[in-house]
Order: C-alpha cells, then structure tokens, then sequence
C-alpha cells in the first residue's frame, strides 16, 4: 500500500515537473520579457560561479592526471597522458564535474531563494504588484541556468587542462605547446560538440528543478530546507540521466 | 545603479571570455582538421586499410600535412582514401611519392605516411591519384623484439656443441656404424620438421600479431591488447631466433654428411685412421643421440607452444584441416583401389 | 477613532467598491468558504475577524486574484475578479493595496527598490524624478524618512511592518487589502501601525479591510465588523453591536 502511495507521488511529481517545464516554454517565454532581472542572475549564476567551478576544475585535471599517470607508465604510454586526459576531461569530466558542482551551488540557492520567498509570500507580493513571478523568478533564472552552464564548462574545461598540464609537469617535463597541441591533435568536434550541448540541458535541467522546488516549497525553515536539498538531489541525479541520454544519442548519430 | 553597470561588466567580461574559449577550441580543431584554410585532394588505393578512420592524420615526410577525408570500397581488394592536404606542403608532394598506412607510436592511431620518391617527378594536382606501397608493420616488430631464447636457445646450443664434435671427431667410425647413419638420419628429419614447426608457428604468430594489431577499441582494450602483443611478440621472436639456430645446424648438418660422402670417396689420412678408433666412434654414437635428444625435445617445447592458449585455435585448425585431409586422402585411396 | 460609514467627502457616497457574492472556496475537503457575502463601501474600514484557519486570508487573496474561488463573483469596481484575464487583473491591482502578513518584503533589494518595483512594474511611463519623490512621501507617512538604502534584514519587525505598508500605499490605492498587520507585534507598536493605517486611510480615502483576531486592533480600525465563521459571514455590525452581543460565537472573541 505504502509503495503504491509513493509510486503515485513520484508520477505526480514527475507530471507536476513537467508541466512545470512546459510552462516555462509557454508562459515564460512570452513578452515581456524581465531583461534586468535576466542579466542580473546570469551575473549571480554565471560569474559568482566562475572560481568555485574553476577551482574544482583544476583540482579534477591535476587529480586526474595524477591518478592515470602510473598505470600509463606501466605500459609505456606516459606520452599520450594530456591525450588521455584531455579526451576526459572535455568529453565527459568537465561537463559532469561542472554540471553537478552548479547543480550543488546553484540549485540549492534557487530552491532555497524561491522556497523563502514563497513562504514568506514574497511571491505573492510580487504577483499583486503586477509582475508575473514566473516570468520574473523562474523563466529569468532558468535561461541564465541554461546558458551559463556551457560556459562555465568551456572555462572549467580550460582551468581543468591546466591542472593536467600542472599534473604531467610534476613528474615529468612537457612544454606547454607540445601539450597544449597534443591535446587539440587528439580532439575532434564529435567530442567537443556533444559535451557542449549536453551543458545546455544539464543547466536548464537544474534550473528547472531548483525553481520547481522553490516554487512549490513547503511553509515554514523546513520547508524551504527540504526544496534547497531535493533540488540538489534531484538536478544532480537528472544530470547523470541526461549524461547517460546524451551518450546514447551520439551514439546513435555515431559521433563516438 | 552603479554597482548595476559594474556587475553587468563582469558578466560581459565572463560570457566574451567563456565564447572566446569555446571559439578557439573550434577554430584549433577545426585547424587540425583542415577545415580552415585552403588544401587540396589527394586520392590513394590500398588493398588494406589496416582500421584507418576518417580523420586520421596525413603525415608527408613526417610533418602533418591534412587528414584523411573520407574512404571508399571501391571493390573486394580496392579501398579508395581520400586525402586532404594543406595547400601549404603542395609544392613538395611529387606524384610519385609513395602513400603508406603506419601507425603513430606503438599503439597509436594510424596515420597515411607519404614518402618522397627518390627521383624527381611532377609536383602534384588537384585531385591526383598516389601510388600506395604495402608496409608489413609486424615484421619490423618481430625484429626488434628478438631478444633471449632459453629453452630453445639453451637445444641449439647443445646441438651446436654436438655438431662441432661431430666436425672434429671420429668420421670414419661412423661410415662403418649404421646406427650412427639411421640417428644423423632421424635427427635430420626431427630437425627438419622443428623448423618446419617452428616456421608454421612463425606464420601463425605473425598473422596473430597483425590482428591484434589491426584490433581498433576503447582504450583500455587496446591497452590490454598491447600487453598480450608484447606477450605474443615476445614469445614469436624466440620462436623465430630458435628456428633460425635450427636452420643453421640443417646447413651444418648437410655440410657434414657431404664432407662424409666426400671422405668416403678419397680416403684421406685422418678419417682412415680415425676409422680405428673405437672410443671416439662410441662419442660420436653419444653425440648423435644428444642431437636427437635435443630435436626431440625441441619438438616437445613446439607441441607445448601449440597448446599454449594463445596460439590453440590456430593449430586446432590446422590440425582440423589436416585430418580433412587425410580423410580425403584415404577416400581417395578407397576409390582407387575399389577400381 | 472611528470614521462613520456616511462620513466620506467625496461625490459617490455610500458607493459599494467591493461586493462579494456567494463566494465558496474549498481545498480539498475542507470548505474554507461557503457562500459568503459581503460589500465594502467607500471610504469604509471593515474589519474581518475570525478564528485562526476560518478563511480570512483566502477571503482577500481571492479578491485580489491570489486564489480562484470555486464559485460566486467578487466585483471590485464592477468587474468580476475571478474572471478578469492576466492584464485587466493588473489593472485593478494598481488600485487594490495588499499588506501581507509576513511583509512580503524582497529581501534581496533595498527599502527604496522595494517601494520602486510596483511603481516600475504598474506605471512604465514614470520619470525618476516622479519615483523619488513617491518614494520619500511614502517613506514619510510611515514617518521612516532615512531607511531607504536599508536592506530589509535589517529592519525590525515593526519597522518592516512600517515599510510594508509604505509600499503598498505608494500607488494610492483606493482598496487596501490588511492580512494581520499587528500579529506578531509588540502591543505598543501594534497601536502605532493601527494609527498609521487609519491616518493613511483618511489620507488617501481609501476603504480597507482588515483581517484580524486583535480586538484592539479591530477597535481602533473598524468602522464595522464582519464576524467570519464557517465559511459564512455570521455577523455584520459595528464594534459596539459586537461587543454588547450576547452571541455565544461573538463573545467569545471580546473575553
């Protein structure tokens, strides 16, 4: 009995989601359209994001290269650690490091932000003041969440690289160009491009998530703990199943 | 409202910054890829393209000159590659350069190599035609890995002692011993047949290697298949030095009993009086079982070869095909005689 | 302290504002609102009192269109707000005042971004100037001159109180809309908000209704007093009437 209740909750959920979404294509991006209020988040979102992403990136690309170095040893291809690392970190650790990292930062901050404001009927007040909050509060957050994930990738990507090129420096000496053009040698645009849509997706998809837990926050500090904390979970787990989707379709179009 | 603008810098500052990258990871691939800038086409035919992919690497002289663009079937033994290659490298290429597929490190990509041709030739066109030469990769490999050869080695090595006895001792004992004539006769089939063995094994080997070679995967495949290559190649190179030791003692062998023959037919001082002596013919008895000891187990170490893992369904086959064979042969046999 | 119905100066006297009729809300099971009825006149306070879940907050959210009701039309200056589509219900929002129970204050703006988003939002052809000076007229009714630069963390509860009910008499309403303004106040600062809003409703002549279970609040506002229970409004006189009512349900509030 109790797994049917909570089967049921899950589809309501899912269903609440995706209207949500749906929403966010049929209301949110009508006229007018809160410009101010966009760049403003994009500015929180992106920029203020930018160390935290980029520190974890370079730790990534240093731990990394640090970690595959001895096995590449062991069967003499030591040379080709930037390629092995580069191919990683742009196809898949970038994105998905960076991904989660925002996911952590961001959707929290969404869902904590909407959630308060929702409790403490700020949402409200904005309604009666003759702002649309959704247009205002989510379809503003969510397009700055949507684009400025790949960006922070690209960048994480180019912070990452260079914590790999730290990391084969440690044990061993390669000029910067010769990585720099290892790196690039190796890569090819069915591994860029991909990595670069998928960001898209995963950003709308913490988006999406953040404000839907905000949005429909429960009253009280608890209520807006738990939708900071679900939309974390929620937007990270979602970002492992675009992964996978996105995986699968190129390889499907045979980009792999 | 001020702070406003300056935040709204920053974030121009971040987006043109995080574009700029991204424009820049495109245009360098792009550029690796020959997308930018003016090239040119070349085409080449191979009858095998050794798991060459789009996009691999056109090295002329060894410098990167373009990629490969696109590769055809043009029949069963014709594969078409097309090649685009910088403008740049144009006035070097000869149209008699010679393309080639090698590969870019031990296990890296492959990549079309052409060579300069040795005599001068009219640069190339648009759209020209090279001619392909076949470069057999796995032999280069075999050689450079020849290292120790124990258990093989370690038969030669007593052959070759019992061989220079042989040289030096009792020939014309063994004239008068027939036993010695049927053990230097049994000795020269085991031998035969070791090198025959060991040159079947050889073949087996490298077609082996070539496969292994040819396998394309994720990189940790290809990493476990270098390991077993390195295993395989190892293991072909002791094959390949021990069946050249053999080899070597047939020659010395065949050398012998021609000087045999010939002494036999002169009668010269040495061997006659050699002839008299009785303990140096019992050595060169012992000698000659040593040699057929040592084929013997020289054949052992192959039949053990045969059955070792890597190599057993190669052998199955052949034995397979070998007992169709036979079976064939006695139907055969069975007809004729039925006529 | 108390303004008679008959008292206002301007031309339509007696003129309804406000008419509900036969409004029923439910959510889920629960009937909140059950055929309720009730007219604000001009220039007039009415004071809805109520036990704490009896559905006053749902009463004034469906007037301003927080909430659809289930049934029954609430007209505000003669249209229908539940059926009003997204711009006409902005509309009547500029002329409707709503103070919420929490202040509703957007804690990620200063005081004087708070008070400029509704002018920004309602009226897009305003100059700054226009807006400098609402803001400091406003900020001065509430008698806060020098907090505009404050953020509203900062602000103590009757301060953001003040605040909040700056902001929303910054569009002159001719409605204002009060969810509780003294829950959760000191007594003494809950007497200085009763003021205020009497004073500011004078000033503006705007009518107002006021949800409440402080009945020093209600006395100090009231004009009249509606007594919501069960979803139905139970009874409708002034805050004497009340409070001589031998009604077991009314008395219960004046102990």
């Amino acid at each position: 009995m109790d797994f049917f209740v909570k089967m049921r909750e899950y589809f309501n959920q899912t269903g609440n989601i995706a209207r949500f979404a749906g929403n966010f294509f049929t209301v949110g991006m009508k006229p007018r359209y809160e410009i101010k209020e966009l760049l403003a988040q994009c500015y929180f979102i992106g920029y203020n994001s930018l160390p935290l992403v980029g520190l974890t990136g370079f730790i990534m690309g240093l731990v990394l290269t640090m970690q595959l170095r001895p096995s590449m040893v062991t069967y003499g291809v030591a040379t080709e650690l930037p390629v092995m690392v580069g191919i990683a970190i742009v196809r898949e650790i970038g994105p998905v490091i960076t991904g989660l990292i925002f996911a952590g930062k961001i959707g929290s901050s969404i869902g904590a932000e909407l959630g308060s404001m929702k409790v403490t009927e700020q949402i409200d007040a904005m309604e009666v003041a003759g702002t649309n909050p959704f247009k205002y509060l989510v379809a503003t957050r969510v397009v700055a969440t949507t684009l400025m994930l790949p960006i922070l990738t690209i960048l994480g990507d180019a912070f990452s690289l260079f914590g790999a090129y730290i990391g084969v420096n440690i044990k061993s000496v390669t000029s910067f160009h010769l990585f720099f053009n290892d790196i690039f040698h190796s890569l090819a645009y069915s591994d860029l491009m991909p990595a670069v849509i998928k960001t898209f997706f995963f950003g709308f998809a913490v988006g999406i998530i953040g404000c839907y837990k905000g949005y429909f926050s429960n009253k009280g500090t608890r209520g807006v703990g738990s939708s900071a904390n679900s939309a974390v979970v929620l937007a990270s787990v979602l970002i492992f199943i675009i992964d996978l989707l996105a995986v699968q379709i190129t390889d499907l179009f045979g980009l792999n | 409202m001020a702070n406003q603008v300056e935040n709204n810098a920053k974030l121009g500052l971040f987006v043109t910054i995080g574009l700029l990258a991204l424009i820049f990871s495109f245009y360098m691939i792009g550029k690796n890829q020959n997308l930018f800038g003016a090239n040119f086409q070349l085409k080449v035919r191979f009858s095998n393209t050794s798991g060459l992919i789009e996009g691999d690497n056109v090295l002329f002289a060894g410098i990167q000159a373009g990629t490969v663009k696109n590769i055809e079937i043009v029949n069963d033994s014709t594969i078409e590659v097309l090649l685009t290659i910088d403008d740049k490298v144009k006035p070097f290429i000869k149209e008699n350069a010679l393309a080639s597929i090698g590969t870019e490190g031990l296990m890296g990509e492959k990549v079309v190599n052409i060579t300069p041709p040795k005599v001068p030739g009219r640069r190339v066109k648009d759209g020209d035609e090279l001619a392909s030469r076949k470069t057999i990769n796995t032999d280069e490999m075999l050689q450079t890995l020849s290292q120790s050869n124990n258990n093989i080695a370690a038969i030669s090595e007593g052959l070759k002692t019992a061989v220079t006895k042989l040289n030096n001792s009792a020939i014309w004992e063994l004239l008068n011993d027939e036993g010695v004539v049927n053990n230097a006769k049994i000795t020269l089939r085991n031998i035969s047949k070791a090198s025959a063995n060991a040159n079947e094994m050889t073949k087996g080997l490298n077609q082996l290697v070539t496969h292994i070679k040819q396998g394309k995967g994720t990189a940790g495949l290809l990493l476990a298949d270098t390991a077993m290559a390195g295993n395989v190649k190892e293991a072909v190179a002791r094959i390949k030095s021990a069946g050249n030791n053999v080899n070597n003692l047939t020659v010395r062998l065949n050398e012998m009993v021609k000087n045999l023959n010939g002494s036999l037919n002169n009668g010269s001082g040495t061997l006659h009086m050699l002839l008299k002596d009785s303990t140096l013919a019992k050595n060169l008895g012992t000698s000659m079982e040593n040699v057929k000891k040592g084929t013997d187990n020289f054949n052992q170490d192959m039949e053990a070869l045969k059955h070792n893992f890597l190599l057993r369904g190669y052998f199955k086959n052949l034995e397979k095909q070998k007992t169709k064979q036979k079976l064939q042969d006695s139907l055969k046999a069975k007809e004729l005689s039925l006529k | 302290m108390k303004t008679a119905v008959n008292a206002s100066n301007t031309g339509s006297k007696n003129e309804a504002v406000i008419v509900i009729e036969n409004l029923c809300k439910a959510f889920g099971d629960n009937m909140v609102l059950d055929d309720f009825n009730l007219t604000v006149h001009r220039d007039e306070n009415v004071v809805v009192l109520g036990k704490s879940g009896a559905g006053k907050s749902v009463l004034i959210k469906c007037i301003i269109g927080l909430l659809k009701p289930d049934s029954g039309s609430i007209l505000v200056f003669g249209d229908n707000v539940p059926e009003l589509n997204h711009e006409d219900l902005d509309r009547i929002r500029t002329k409707v005042g709503f103070l919420f129970q929490s202040n509703a204050l957007y804690d990620s703006m200063t005081v004087r971004e708070n008070l400029e988003f509704s002018l920004r939002r309602h009226w897009i052809e305003v100059t700054q100037h226009d807006i400098d000076n609402l803001v400091k007229e406003a900020l001065e009714n509430v008698g806060l001159p020098n907090t505009a630069d404050m953020m509203p963390a900062e602000l103590s509860g009757g301060m953001a109180k003040r605040i909040a009910l700056a902001r929303t008499m910054i569009l002159k309403p001719e409605i204002i809309l009060y969810d509780e303004p003294t829950t959760g106040l000191d007594p003494v600062t809950a007497r200085e908000i009763d003021k205020l809003i009497v004073k500011l409703q004078k000033k503006y002549k705007a009518s107002s209704i006021i949800i409440s279970h402080d009945m020093n609040c209600v006395k100090n506002t009231a004009d009249r007093v509606v007594l919501l229970l069960d979803g139905k409004c139970y009874t409708d006189g002034t805050y004497e009437e009340l409070h001589m009512s031998a009604d077991k349900n009314v008395k219960q509030f004046f102990e």
